[in-house]
């Protein structure tokens, strides 16, 4: 008897539980057929409201597809859409990127975030990227193409944008955090680029990173030029690779600096002021080509290229620099960096940081080394010199010394 | 007491840690980010030594006290029968209040992490139905189904937490000076409050079989529940931040909903959320089992099941009456039952035994 019941009892487990029946004990349980797996929302201006559309696809064979509604707020418009688009259900825990188009960005970007916050399937980990040059929606409508889907085109340049040094693609975790911190964010800016198509299945416009936006007060106030954006992602850790022209007199070199460390002291006087803070950037970067004349084997062109390099890279830090202090927001975290460095002496700062920070001097130093040259030092058909002995130089470089 | 329902120190052990656990996740990290700020992960290390010295206080107090007395014996031994009893009636409605603060916690946890359609009474029911049986059933049932949960929740602890290593920064955790104690100290007090909760077991010592050999002062349970403590703030804080952790309601929860465990699987958190339910339904089936065990003491009745019914009754009168929206809710949730339970698990159940023991009454 006993065995009997507890029979009957998993069976109607198993039928309500997994809703094998029909009948579920869940009450948010969506069947398979009837979902569509949005991975991008976007969200711009319309009138006094907001439009927003996602994209998604209601299965991994799937076409993609397109949805959008509008309301007086991102909540409502949302609401609409998650129920109504061809009678499935659009499933936002999978949301992998939110674009917001650069005017309602301009007005407001809080009530995105606040949604992405708080919305129970909305993940903290979702991309925030914000438009420039257009409307969200007809950038992701323009880079749908059959064979090349916005969200994998998205996805794409979210892992690859780093590598290239153009920029980070930072999580609403990350802008929620930096704002409840600094009190002030950056974000990731894009734009679509009409190019000829090369293939019919590809879309109509090109995703290109355009620098970071600066967000106060819930609004972005400033848009950082690349120069900026490259400091910033340097000083912040979050570089990885760029590929830098060293322009020589005979020569164009191309080199990939796949090493940037950033060290940074603060400076205390006598009276425990902050007097400086100095940057110490640490580079290191390989030959990718060259085009013209130049001898990469001759040290006094290593050294050139070097001073170029460092040049360029540090300029990149002072101009980050230059812009927070002129904006007075420290989306750098420099305030972190010198409470972490020298934490008693900066709780003793007769000043107050927000003070100081906008007048505080920064010096940037930089020292970047040429690794290698890879399996081609220096061919004579490449570099247009006649090949030397290798003894033949390390005398004359002897002999000059 | 019927002999055949006795549970070993190790049982009682395991059955404290899995229902503190829920208690500890509830607070951390915000109420203890709130008073230490980022130092607050290392809170714990202070909090460790106040806990431990608050349990090896209370054993050496029951040390010569007969094998079969609890709490609630000791209170009457030690107070006499009218203070000792009300004293134990007191601890009663406490913890009867406490059991429908606890269904509704958690009931508030589900609707604001994965169900935010769902409604209240239905969660708040279904946990105390199922925990009204567990309660009126026998205490080694209880204690046996903590041990077999145990190995799952620290595993689930384990990788949840590892998992979210890669999203720490260590500008969310440094610096740290020693002009932080202070706040470290401050800090410490929630998860002292937690620990001290441990106190409430005592009313089912009754029920723990004696070793022959007195034990050593270690306290295994007590140092897992600190190191998911500090686990639970390193990791939450490391990831969100010292504002943006106070900011949230269910913080460690929000640092679920971003993990992959492994870079593979992800949006994992129904399980881990569905998994920490049970934590809460082991501690409210704890704490009405509690509540009828001293109900028997103070009543005489043989029978301690009777009086799971009316007391599961009565907590799920309170969890509905605590507060009308999730707001008030919080604040029962930050400050009154917090200081309450610090009161009586932490001062007035101590000073009872302590006066026992000055009495010489065990």
């Amino acid at each position: 008897m006993k065995k009997a019941i507890c029979a009957l009892l998993a069976v109607g487990l198993a039928l309500t539980a997994t809703s094998c029946s029909g009948l579920t004990l869940f009450s948010n349980y969506r069947r398979l057929e009837n979902i569509e797996l949005v991975r991008t929302v976007t969200a711009d201006r319309d009138g006094d409201g907001v439009n927003v559309s996602v994209y998604g696809t209601a299965g991994e064979q799937s076409e993609a597809r397109m949805y959008e509604r509008s309301g007086p707020s991102v909540g409502v418009a949302m609401g609409k859409l998650i129920l109504m688009p061809l009678g499935r259900e659009a499933i936002l825990s999978h949301t992998e990127t939110m674009l917001i188009g650069e005017e309602l960005a301009e007005i407001s970007i809080r009530e995105c975030l606040d949604y992405v916050e708080r919305f129970s399937e909305m993940r903290l980990d979702t991309g925030i990227l914000i438009v420039r040059d257009g409307t969200a929606r007809d950038l992701l409508a323009g880079l749908s193409g059959s064979d090349t889907p916005a969200s994998d085109t998205i996805a794409g340049l979210s892992l690859n944008i780093a590598k290239v040094g153009e920029g980070y693609f930072f999580t609403a975790r990350e802008i929620a955090s930096s704002m409840a911190d600094n009190g002030c964010a950056l974000i990731q800016c894009v734009r679509g680029v009409k190019e000829e198509k090369l293939f019919e299945a590809r879309g109509d416009l090109n995703l290109e990173p355009a620098g970071f936006a600066v967000v106060k007060d819930g609004a972005v106030c400033q848009y950082l030029t690349d120069e900026e954006t490259l400091g910033v992602i340097l000083l912040l850790g979050k570089y990885k690779s760029r590929n830098v022209d060293l322009a020589l007199p005979d020569a164009a070199v191309t080199v990939s600096v796949d090493l940037a460390e950033t060290d940074m002291k603060p400076v205390f006087d006598q009276d425990g002021r902050l007097a400086e803070l100095r940057v110490k950037l640490s580079l290191r970067a390989n030959v990718i080509n060259i085009a013209g004349e130049a001898d990469i084997t001759d040290e006094a062109v290593r050294r050139e290229c070097e001073r170029e390099l460092t040049e360029i890279m540090t300029g990149a830090v002072r101009a980050a620099v230059r812009r927070s202090q002129e904006l007075k927001l420290d989306y750098l975290d420099l305030e972190g960096v010198i409470r972490r460095s020298s934490p008693l002496k900066f709780e003793d700062m007769p000043d107050a940081w927000e003070d100081v920070f906008p007048d505080l001097p920064v010096t940037v130093e930089g020292s970047g080394v040429l690794a290698r040259t890879y399996d081609i030092a220096d061919p004579p058909e490449l570099s247009g010199k006649e090949d030397k002995n290798p003894w033949e130089k390390l005398i004359e470089s002897l002999k000059g010394s | 007491m019927g002999k055949t329902d006795r549970i070993t120190e190790r049982q009682l052990s395991v059955l404290i840690f899995v229902s503190l656990l829920s208690p500890m996740i509830r607070i951390l990290p915000a109420s203890a980010v709130l008073f230490a700020g980022r130092s607050a992960w290392l809170s714990t290390a202070l909090a460790l030594p106040a806990g431990a010295a608050l349990v090896a206080f209370t054993r050496w107090t029951r040390k010569n006290a007969p094998e079969d007395m609890g709490l609630a014996d000791m209170a009457v031994a030690g107070l006499g029968p009218v203070v000792g009893r009300f004293f134990d009636i007191l601890c009663a409605l406490w913890l009867t209040f406490y059991g429908g603060f606890i269904a509704r916690s958690a009931a508030e946890r589900l609707l604001a992490t994965v169900y935010p359609n769902g409604n209240t009474p239905i969660f708040v029911a279904v946990m105390l139905a199922v925990a009204l049986f567990t309660a009126s059933g026998l205490t080694k049932t209880l204690s046996r189904t903590a041990e077999i949960m145990m190995p799952i929740l620290v595993a689930v602890i384990a990788v949840v937490l590892l998992s979210a290593l890669p999203d720490v920064s260590a500008a969310h955790l440094l610096p740290v000076t020693y002009r932080d104690l202070k706040g470290m100290a401050y800090g410490a007090l929630p998860i002292f409050d937690v620990m001290a909760a441990s106190a409430y077991f005592l009313f089912l010592a009754g029920r723990v079989r004696r070793p022959k050999s007195q034990r050593p002062n270690r306290f295994p349970w007590l140092i897992m529940l600190a190191l998911v403590a500090f686990g639970v703030t390193f990791f939450t804080l490391g990831t969100l931040g010292e504002k943006l952790a106070v900011a949230m309601e269910n913080a460690f929860f929000m640092v679920i909903r971003n993990i992959k465990v492994l870079g593979v699987v992800e949006r994992v958190e129904a399980v881990v959320v569905t998994i920490w339910i049970v934590t809460d339904f082991i501690f409210l089936a704890a704490v009405l089992m509690i509540v009828a065990e001293i109900w028997r003491t103070v009543t005489g009745v043989k029978k301690r099941a009777v009086f799971v019914v009316p007391s599961a009754a009565l907590s799920g009168a309170s969890a509905f009456l605590i507060a009308g929206n999730a707001f008030a809710f919080q604040r029962w949730s930050d400050f009154i039952v917090p200081a309450v339970n610090l009161l009586l698990a932490a001062i007035l159940i101590p000073a009872v035994m302590a006066v026992g023991k000055l009495r010489r009454r065990y």
